[in-house]
């Protein structure tokens, strides 16, 4: 291991009874990294997060922090860390300059120093107005705020951030962001998070995690390049047709953009108009805008409109986290809350992210197996 | 150590920082007067002077209310609100929190103990003198107090740690400290060897010996027990979320 290795974790693995929140998870942050760790909720994200903090234990694998193994010297670990946890649980009875005093107590900064670092974090996490506030009475984006002062009291090089913009509004995301920004030119920062423009925004790299396996982890450019698909949303009448033809049923039109030659496989999007709205997913580097049209002239369907979408980390997300979604929609924010259904179809969808992890490099294969956990989606859809 | 005072001064704090602590204090020490002055005669109809009617109703206040009350939140809130996350990812030991707050806990119960050292000193020195008081039942009454409050508290932590709600905490805590003080009662009305046991275990009849006087090592070391076993369960409690 290197000297420059920040973060370590290798094969981490963590099981709530019979739900796996994680399982071999693996990767390394380095000095000076943004990172931005990425997932759907109950991907093992704060799980991961939790084990470097030491506040759990693995239930297999290892974890370093600066070298210190979590299991060996979890005093020292934390000493080195700056944490916010999810939601930024604060003492809400008491006053913001008492609770990072408190803070600052126990993290053994005498006073000349607390005052110093006060100073610091008031000026970069914008708290002047509100240190004499109770936390009770502090908006959300100014306890998150409170929350990254006390993270960065004891100047740590590294930060541990668990979706510091969760619950924000949009004004305060983009001032935490910048926070974060302005932090994280000296330090080394571990951001979880499931918006992914803020990744965009803050971080250089990011590791993605599904069902508590990394899925992807590498520099943002190669993330976006990594998937090979290209979307098309086509939106078509729903009453009309071209000169007295009938308009198609959703079914009708679905079949028949997955017949063109290219294409992945479609699915219906919600609308409150009176007309179809169909993703199309094409192969990579694929243009399908010529046959979708040839083909709604041919049947004879009125268009409205074809839309072809650049690739965006969003879409990537979502196809690396395929599985995930379908699963996890309603489910609790907690890894705990993973029903025994999560399980059984498990197995099935390991599998699927083996072979994306294993096909990383070779992104001809890669495409071969998109279209194969495709089918296994679209099955589990119906 | 520090970072244990720290956390055992926050705590203590907390309680004044929010009205509980001045709840707990004033309406502790009217009813304990009400209790010991007007219940069934109370102090009057004994006719001596002696604080025993204090230490017979302080602890059972005590075990019956303020405990409940003042540990209910100290492990169920934070689990509850996610504080615990924040305060356990500080460099602090496991140990250190629950020997914190347990300090903090104690503490404002002592406050109360102490502050019912008001009542002697206005009967028996300023500004009345009932007479003169005999001072070696008194010493040794606020030892058993102490040895007591300080089980009590530790079983209210232990509860507290084991639960995730303030409600079922104080409700539980209220349960388990009432049996063990008036399982002293129930033996009373029955004979052989469970009677004995309940007897062993009562808080009242452990109680008794400090009232009178004596301070016996067999209550010291119950009392004593009771606390140790109890903060070694609270600190496995804590270590649990580790593993499970």
């Amino acid at each position: 291991m290197t000297a420059d290795v920040m973060i370590q974790a290798s094969d981490l693995s963590k099981r709530f009874g019979s739900v796996r929140a994680l399982d071999k998870v693996s990767f390394e942050v380095k000095k000076g990294e943004v990172v931005g760790f990425l997932g759907p909720n109950g991907a093992g994200k704060s799980t991961t997060m939790r084990i470097l903090t030491c506040f759990l234990a693995p239930t297999s694998g290892t974890a370093k922090v600066r070298g210190v193994d979590v299991f060996d010297d979890p005093l020292e670990v934390r000493r080195n860390l700056g944490y916010l946890p999810q939601r930024a649980p604060l003492y809400t009875d008491m006053v913001v300059r008492d609770y990072l005093k408190f803070v600052a107590d126990v993290r053994g900064l005498d006073a000349a120093a607390f005052r110093k670092a006060l100073e610091s974090i008031i000026e970069v996490c914008g708290l002047a107005q509100a240190l004499d506030k109770d936390i009770s009475a502090l908006s959300h984006g100014f306890r998150q705020r409170v929350g990254l002062g006390q993270a960065l009291l004891h100047n740590p090089q590294i930060l541990v951030l668990d979706e510091p913009t969760a619950d924000l509004d949009p004004n305060e995301k983009a001032e935490v962001i910048r926070y974060i920004k302005e932090i994280g030119k000296d330090r080394t920062v571990l951001l979880s998070t499931h918006n992914l423009s803020e990744v965009e925004d803050a971080c250089a790299r990011a590791i993605i995690v599904s069902k508590g396996k990394v899925v992807a982890d590498g520099p943002l450019e190669e993330i976006r390049a990594k998937t090979g698909s290209v979307r098309y949303v086509v939106t078509v009448d729903e009453k009309l047709g071209l000169a007295g033809k009938s308009a198609p049923k959703v079914a009708e039109l679905r079949q028949a953009l997955d017949a063109i030659k290219g294409a992945l496989r479609s699915r219906e999007l919600p609308t409150d108009e009176k007309v179809h709205k169909v993703e199309l997913t094409g192969a990579k580097d694929s243009d399908l805008r010529a046959e979708i049209f040839q083909l709604m002239v041919a049947q004879g369907w009125l268009m409205l409109e074809l839309r072809r979408d650049a690739q965006s980390l969003d879409a990537v997300f979502r196809d690396l986290t395929r599985g995930d979604e379908a699963l996890d929609r309603g489910h609790a924010l907690e890894e705990d809350a993973a029903g025994d259904e999560d399980d059984e179809q498990s197995d099935e969808d390991d599998e699927q992210s083996d072979e994306d992890e294993d096909d990383e490099e070779s992104s001809d294969d890669s495409d071969a197996d998109d279209e194969a956990s495709d089918e296994t989606a679209e099955k589990k859809d119906a | 150590m520090n970072t244990l005072l720290t956390i055992a001064r926050r705590e203590f704090r907390a309680y004044f920082d929010s009205p509980l602590a001045y709840v707990v204090i004033c309406l502790s020490l009217f009813v304990l007067g009400l209790l010991v002055f007007m219940y069934q005669g109370g102090y009057w109809q004994i006719d001596r002077a002696t604080l025993q009617p204090l230490f017979e109703w302080v602890p059972a206040g005590l075990a019956i209310l303020v405990v409940p009350v003042v540990t209910m939140r100290l492990m169920a809130e934070e689990r509850r609100s996610g504080t615990i996350e924040m305060l356990i990812t500080l460099p602090v030991k496991d140990s250190d929190v629950i020997m914190g707050k347990y300090l903090g806990a104690l503490g404002l119960v002592l406050t109360v103990v102490l502050a019912s050292l008001a009542y002697p000193i206005m009967m028996f020195k300023f500004p009345w003198n009932l007479g003169p008081l005999d001072m070696g039942p008194v010493l040794s009454g606020y030892v058993g107090l102490l040895l007591y409050s300080a089980a009590a508290v530790a079983v209210g932590l232990l509860v507290s740690s084991l639960s995730e709600s303030q409600a079922v905490s104080f409700f539980i805590t209220f349960m388990v400290l009432g049996a063990f003080w008036f399982s002293g009662n129930v033996a009373d009305q029955m004979q052989g060897t469970f009677a004995n046991v309940l007897h062993y275990v009562s808080f009242q009849s452990r109680m008794t010996g400090f009232m009178r006087g004596l301070i016996d090592t067999r209550d010291v070391v119950f009392f004593l027990s009771i606390t140790v076993l109890a903060l070694v369960v609270s600190f496995r409690a804590l270590e649990r979320r580790k593993w499970a």
